[in-house]
């Protein structure tokens, strides 16, 4: 109490007098205390130590944070000054962890990426070059261009001959119907109440947990003889656009749950004001729901891009000629063999091959890197706002 | 005629959820039970023809009908070993997931700089781990590319723990826990690229925690060590679950683990009974694992509301 009293200042005080008055009573402390390097002379005061006078309005003005403490310090038991410096050198030490630690692991993932890059646009003479590692030492993009040629990317659309042009069409087309009537049907389960409403949830949550390679070949048999063995959809683009317009492409038992757990989320009086003014539940669903579901919409609407992007499972089970991107890289080495190392002139050994097999990767998840740099807040955040959680 | 207005909104639920039960019944249900089926079927004329499936019930006296469990569980080569591998596989693996994944979402909760491209980097695994990309950086080309895969492979997978447990001069204490220390910390690589959703999930749940729990934390004077037990531990438990239920299924609906490859194979000799048979014992095993693990953990959740 009564050090305080000492030094702070009146605010009467501290108006008329210039500050440099008020260390003198203040350096004294400072002065005494052991901690003050020893080969400094004797009338130094450290920066840090010089007391910073801040606006009259403030509590306990007068004096820098660390003599405020010092002088708290006095009144202080063992325990509490032990629960101190532990914080503090716990809060000094953490962050050069964490930087090691997050550095470390950021690198095991970008690895990949590097090697990539490193290994794409570089001759393959390189790889048997010992001093090579990372930075290649021809740098050029005729392997780059090899690859494009031989994945079939020049190709003419016609005839669902160009594989990049078959992924964007039932990229776009499936995640755009698999988005809305995702949407529709969790809505349905979040805002209705049915006659077996619960064991109708039971087969979306059965959706997410059976695998497609269970059904795989009953579902081969349907599309084969499909309307009674009316229409053969087999190599088709239907196979995809089927499901996905019903509800039940790739991975929309997770999309129904998502969707249904963000519109329970959201309040009740929104619908109840529209139902009031005549809306009726279509008309609110699309008026008043989607507008207010936007983000979430966009969430899971990349996602699901990410998704039918990436799988080759579904698109090999029912595909025989069609190709999709995915399907490529899956088979790049089969191709490249094909396309480039299949005349007499082309000895490539296995070491080689792998600038091949690099740039094709890298031309294959371009897109969905790009994708990811410009939207990336918009894969992470929807998933927080979405009400998955809590 | 009057519909009252409860039963009129049951009946536009039915309305919004119309299209996806008739999705259902066609392109989910009607296979699943089918595959069912194939389980009790002869495998030998379990053949496509024209027209649809050549099929032909098991027969049912004397346990004939199980023919096909049988032949998946005492006469395939390489169904059985293939199973306890993946089971085992899983049962080491998830946890490290686990406690990885919650570890990293802790770090990636806490304000620094950067923190936004640290976010971006560990989400990264999240577009590219589930598709054929994974496989091939991974050193894993479906055809002939093995050797030129697996000199990636190589590159992520180090000896460090092997040499420096041989250094101390206990690297014969057990061969069965080296094995395990060995499988936990050589595929740091697989532990960190398939950690990307949970990452994510746990970091949503860290962010839902109340500013006034933790307030009341700091002024009783809680250590981060005890906040961390005592608050965070606690409010993301309910996730955890959410989390390994995640992961488990995850693993197990991989095309390139064990059994599921097992199962493809035999899909692939025309053995659709035998493969039914294993695929549905598979599921059923990690449903009743995942089931009795649900349970248990149950126990330890803390809920906030109820």
């Amino acid at each position: 109490m009564e050090n305080e009293n000492l030094i702070t200042p009146t605010p009467q005080e501290q108006g008329e007098t210039p500050p440099v008055e008020v260390p003198a009573v203040e350096a004294a402390p400072a002065k005494s205390s052991s901690d003050r390097p020893h080969n400094l002379p004797e009338g130094y005061i450290p920066e840090s130590a010089k007391p910073v006078v801040h606006e009259e309005k403030e509590v306990g003005s007068g004096m820098s944070p660390k003599e405020a403490m010092k002088i708290r310090m006095k009144s202080m038991t063992k325990q509490e000054i032990g629960y101190l410096r532990r914080k503090m050198i716990f809060e000094k030490a953490w962050p050069v962890f964490r930087f090691l630690i997050l550095f470390g692991l950021g690198f095991v993932i970008l690895t990949p990426l590097m090697f990539m890059i490193s290994y794409g646009f570089r001759e393959s003479g390189d790889m048997n070059d010992p001093t090579v590692m990372w930075i290649p030492r021809n740098l050029t993009l005729k392997v780059m261009k090899q690859t494009i040629n031989a994945m079939g990317l020049t190709n003419s659309i016609a005839n669902r001959q160009n594989p990049l042009f078959n992924t964007l069409v039932l990229n776009l087309g499936c995640s755009l119907l698999q988005v809305l009537t995702c949407a529709i049907t969790g809505y349905g389960f979040a805002r209705f109440k049915f006659k077996g409403r619960d064991l109708l949830f039971g087969i979306v949550i059965l959706m997410i947990l059976v695998p497609t390679q269970i059904l795989s070949i009953p579902l081969y048999m349907t599309f084969k003889n499909f309307m009674f063995g009316a229409v053969n959809l087999i190599d088709k683009f239907a196979v995809m656009y089927l499901p996905a317009m019903m509800a039940n492409g790739i991975r929309s038992g997770l999309m129904i749950f998502i969707f249904r757990q963000f519109f329970r989320g959201l309040p009740k009086e929104l619908e109840d004001a529209a139902y009031l003014d005549g809306c009726g539940p279509f008309n609110t669903f699309i008026r008043v729901m989607v507008p207010n579901a936007a983000s979430s919409f966009l969430t899971v609407f990349l996602f699901s891009i990410v998704w039918y992007w990436n799988d080759f499972y579904v698109s090999s089970s029912f595909f025989t000629n069609t190709k999709t991107i995915a399907l490529v890289l899956k088979n790049l080495d089969t191709t490249l063999n094909l396309a480039i190392f299949n005349n007499a002139n082309a000895q490539v050994s296995a070491r080689e091959k792998i600038v091949w097999l690099e740039s094709g990767c890298l031309i294959s998840i371009t897109p969905m890197l790009i994708l990811y740099a410009c939207l990336q807040r918009h894969f992470t955040e929807g998933i927080e706002r979405s009400g998955l959680v809590g | 005629m009057k519909i009252p207005y409860e039963r009129r909104k049951s009946l536009y639920g039915y309305g919004f959820i119309a299209l996806w039960l008739v999705g259902t019944i066609l392109w989910f249900l009607k296979p699943m039970v089918e595959s069912l089926c194939y389980c009790f079927m002869d495998n030998g004329s379990l053949k496509p023809e024209v027209g649809g499936m050549n099929k032909e019930w098991l027969p049912l006296a004397d346990w004939g009908w199980i023919a096909n469990f049988k032949y998946a569980f005492a006469t395939d080569p390489s169904y059985k070993q293939k199973l306890l591998e993946v089971l085992k596989d899983t049962a080491l693996t998830t946890p490290m997931i686990l406690v990885f994944s919650l570890f990293i979402a802790v770090i990636l909760n806490q304000e620094f700089k950067g923190r936004g491209f640290a976010r971006a980097i560990f989400f990264l695994p999240v577009i590219i781990a589930t598709g054929p990309v994974y496989n091939i950086i991974n050193g894993d080309i479906a055809s002939t590319g093995a050797d030129s895969g697996a000199q990636f492979s190589t590159l992520f997978q180090t000896d460090i723990v092997d040499e420096l447990l041989e250094f101390l001069g206990v690297m014969n204490i057990s061969d069965s826990l080296s094995e395990i220390i060995n499988t936990v910390t050589t595929d740091i690589f697989g532990l960190v690229w398939s950690s990307g959703i949970q990452i994510l999930i746990f970091l949503a749940a860290l962010q839902n925690i109340p500013p006034s729990a933790k307030e009341a934390a700091s002024m009783e004077g809680a250590t981060a060590w005890e906040y961390f037990w005592k608050i965070t531990l606690p409010y993301v438990s309910p996730m955890i679950l959410a989390n390994f239920i995640y992961t488990v299924i995850d693993s197990f609906t991989a095309t390139d683990n064990g059994v599921m490859s097992r199962v493809l194979e035999k899909q692939l000799e025309w053995d659709y009974g035998y493969a039914a048979a294993m695929a549905w014992s598979y599921f059923a095993i990690v449903m009743i694992v995942v089931g009795i693990i649900t349970v248990i953990i149950n126990k330890f959740i803390f809920y906030e509301v109820e």
